[in-house]
């Protein structure tokens, strides 16, 4: 009987980088320190590999540069895969995003954009600030780009894999990685081979419930099964997984099925969360049994001892399930 | 000729003022066919005349900087690219963009060849069959854009180059210094070429001005620096071959600053103006004449006329 190996999270998608290079010899990775591993060690597998490490790209510590030097390879043909130590990274760097969108809209779209951006997102990291921070919304709100949460740890690889091969379509996509998650333990078997198991971008059904059903993406999924586990009702919850575009077909007529709806969200407003509960007054009005009701965190900056605090309560979330559950 | 406040120190002269031109530059004249080169030149300011009539919001004319356009038309190769400013719009059909579709592009209106184009800011072109690359709206983000395209090239191996143009204005955002770093540290084929201005009545504070020289500032940097003066076209393209030839040698990026006079101000001697200096010569070699000045006008006008009437699905204008 073979041992069962346990990896961490961020191992594993080192691995998967790896593998990504030597698939496709277009692909190369931008982004602070990847000749070094990189500041989440995400390319320390690829630099292992001397036939590799020419594609490994150091650059100037800008996202801004960073991002358009991506947009630039790309442009020529490249697939480049952008590692930014935060999401943070991409509100610094916004204008160089914007631009990366645009790419598909511009000169006829006839130049090509692949470029697909890794953040780090939300508390997880014990570092306060920018760390804690979800800039999800801000960048879901931009033209042009595929916005992508990670809602299962261990779905990372193969949402990696399925992003980096544009199987939705060649887009520029952002891949928002919780921190949460990052920092798990996976054991080989808790890990499914083989590909990304639905389509990219499409929404996720965690949990089925009549009680009321639960919208959450990337942190918000593990803490919205807690609090419906905590709450002894029956929810469905629905990781949307995909943020822009929104799985919209799917996310109304998971609303439909209960009329109860909560959405969760990090921080104290957002567009997303906005979005998602205007989608369903629209799309699921005469199904709806009670308000739609949304959960979020504090706003920031919050001091790094604090910054769970960004990320709403399990008992604020159950208590907002009870609300619905019995209204 | 005394040296006026415009004309910039520390380069190498093609053509002196008056039109002259020094003995090592004959071959390469000879080369180009200085009467070729001067109805580029020439069609190149009647372009940005014929722009200047479009109406187009926030547009600024180019007089005075077509020494740029030109060479780099010239210089540019296969499978390179160029990432214009917006004040470059002549390099395209030098690369072989029929006028037709360059009015189109220009207007922003839908034609035969396809619905209306998004090329960044109004007026910008773009061809990906010639290595035009758009003009993104963000200040500086075609220099970025433009270092990506110049990895690749380098990932690559075939020995090219591509280029970028900005103002010197652009010389102290983030992005110029990001990019110049990023060339820097990657030894990018990259040719950065920067129109600056020198400014004799005072520069503003949106110039940005350090010192007089922008090349000094970027041989500070590291970088291989030529300047040029953006009136004497054979010494903007001997610069800027040489540019070439240091990025595609795999010698690292390659930073030509190109002083250039808005002719727009009445002050400006007539020498500052690269046409009329290409003009003097053309005149001391026996190769102007004013018939054929008018000749070549009034055809390139009448394209130009044609062409914009074309775009906007009027019937063409007489040609004048």
């Amino acid at each position: 009987m073979v041992a069962s190996t346990s990896k961490s999270l961020l191992r594993r998608l080192a691995d998967e980088i790896a593998s990504l290079l030597r698939d496709d010899p277009r692909r190369v990775i931008v982004g602070e320190d990847v000749r070094d591993g990189g500041m989440l060690g995400l390319t320390r597998a690829a630099r292992e590999d001397e036939a590799l490490a020419a594609r490994l790209l150091g650059g100037p510590l800008t996202p801004a540069a960073a991002i358009a030097h991506a947009t630039g390879l790309a442009l020529a043909g490249r697939r480049p895969l952008v590692i930014l130590p935060s999401a943070s990274a991409l509100i610094e760097g916004f204008a160089a995003l914007r631009e990366l969108g645009r790419i598909s809209a511009s000169a006829g779209g006839e130049r090509s954009s692949a470029v697909v951006i890794l953040a780090p997102t939300g508390p997880g990291f014990g570092l306060g600030g920018d760390g804690a921070e979800s800039p999800e919304d801000l960048v879901a709100g931009l033209p042009g780009l595929r916005v992508l949460a990670l809602g299962e740890a261990r779905e990372a690889p193969a949402l990696l894999r399925a992003a980096a091969g544009f199987d939705a379509g060649e887009q520029p996509t952002v891949v928002f990685l919780p921190r949460t998650l990052l920092l798990r333990e996976l054991a080989d078997e808790d890990v499914p081979s083989g590909s990304f198991p639905r389509a990219l971008g499409a929404a996720r059904r965690v949990r089925e419930g009549d009680d009321a059903t639960i919208f959450a993406w990337g942190a918000g999924v593990a803490l919205a099964e807690a609090a419906v586990d905590q709450s002894g009702h029956a929810c469905a919850i629905i990781d949307l997984s995909g943020l822009a575009p929104l799985d919209a077909d799917a996310l109304a007529a998971a609303a439909a099925r209960t009329g109860k709806l909560v959405i969760v969200h990090p921080g104290q407003r957002n567009a997303i969360a906005a979005e998602v509960a205007a989608l369903l007054a629209d799309r699921a009005i005469l199904h709806l049994d009670a308000p739609i009701l949304r959960v979020g965190g504090a706003d920031g900056p919050l001091p790094y001892s604090a910054e769970a605090n960004a990320l709403p309560t399990v008992e604020a979330i159950a208590a907002a399930i009870a609300e619905v559950a019995t209204y | 000729m005394e040296q006026s406040p415009w004309d910039p120190e520390g380069v190498a002269v093609g053509l002196d003022p008056e039109g002259h031109l020094g003995d090592a530059a004959r071959p390469l004249v000879d080369a180009l066919e200085p009467r070729a080169l001067y109805k580029r030149l020439v069609a190149a300011r009647l372009l940005d005349h014929r722009l200047g009539r479009v109406g187009l919001p926030m547009w600024a004319p180019a007089a005075g900087e077509e020494a740029v356009s030109v060479a780099v038309a010239l210089l540019l190769g296969d499978g390179e690219w160029i990432y214009p400013g917006l004040r470059d719009l002549a390099i395209a059909p030098m690369l072989g963009m029929d006028l037709d579709e360059l009015a189109r592009q220009v207007l922003g209106l839908p034609g035969e060849r396809g619905p209306a184009l998004y090329n960044g800011r109004p007026g910008a072109i773009s061809a990906t069959d010639l290595g035009v690359a758009h003009a993104p709206e963000p200040l500086g983000l075609h220099l970025a854009l433009a270092a990506g395209q110049a990895h690749a090239h380098k990932l690559a191996g075939g020995g090219k180059a591509s280029a970028v143009i900005f103002g010197e204005g652009l010389t102290t955002t983030g992005l110029f210094h990001e990019s110049v770093a990023l060339t820097a540290a990657g030894d990018l084929p990259l040719v950065l070429i920067c129109k600056s201005q020198l400014w004799p009545e005072g520069a503003p504070p949106e110039a940005g001005l350090f010192g007089d020289s922008v090349a000094e500032r970027m041989a500070a940097c590291g970088l291989w620096t030529r300047r040029a003066d953006g009136a004497d076209v054979i010494g903007v393209y001997t610069a800027l071959e040489q540019a070439f030839t240091h990025a595609r040698d795999g010698r690292g990026p390659a930073f030509v600053e190109v002083v250039v006079t808005p002719l727009y101000n009445p002050d400006v001697p007539a020498h500052r103006d690269p046409v009329e200096r290409l003009r003097r010569f053309l005149d001391h070699e026996g190769l102007w004449t004013p018939a054929f000045e008018e000749a070549l006008e009034r055809e390139i006008l009448g394209q130009l006329d044609r062409a914009f009437a074309y775009a906007r699905g009027a019937a063409p204008e007489e040609p004048r």
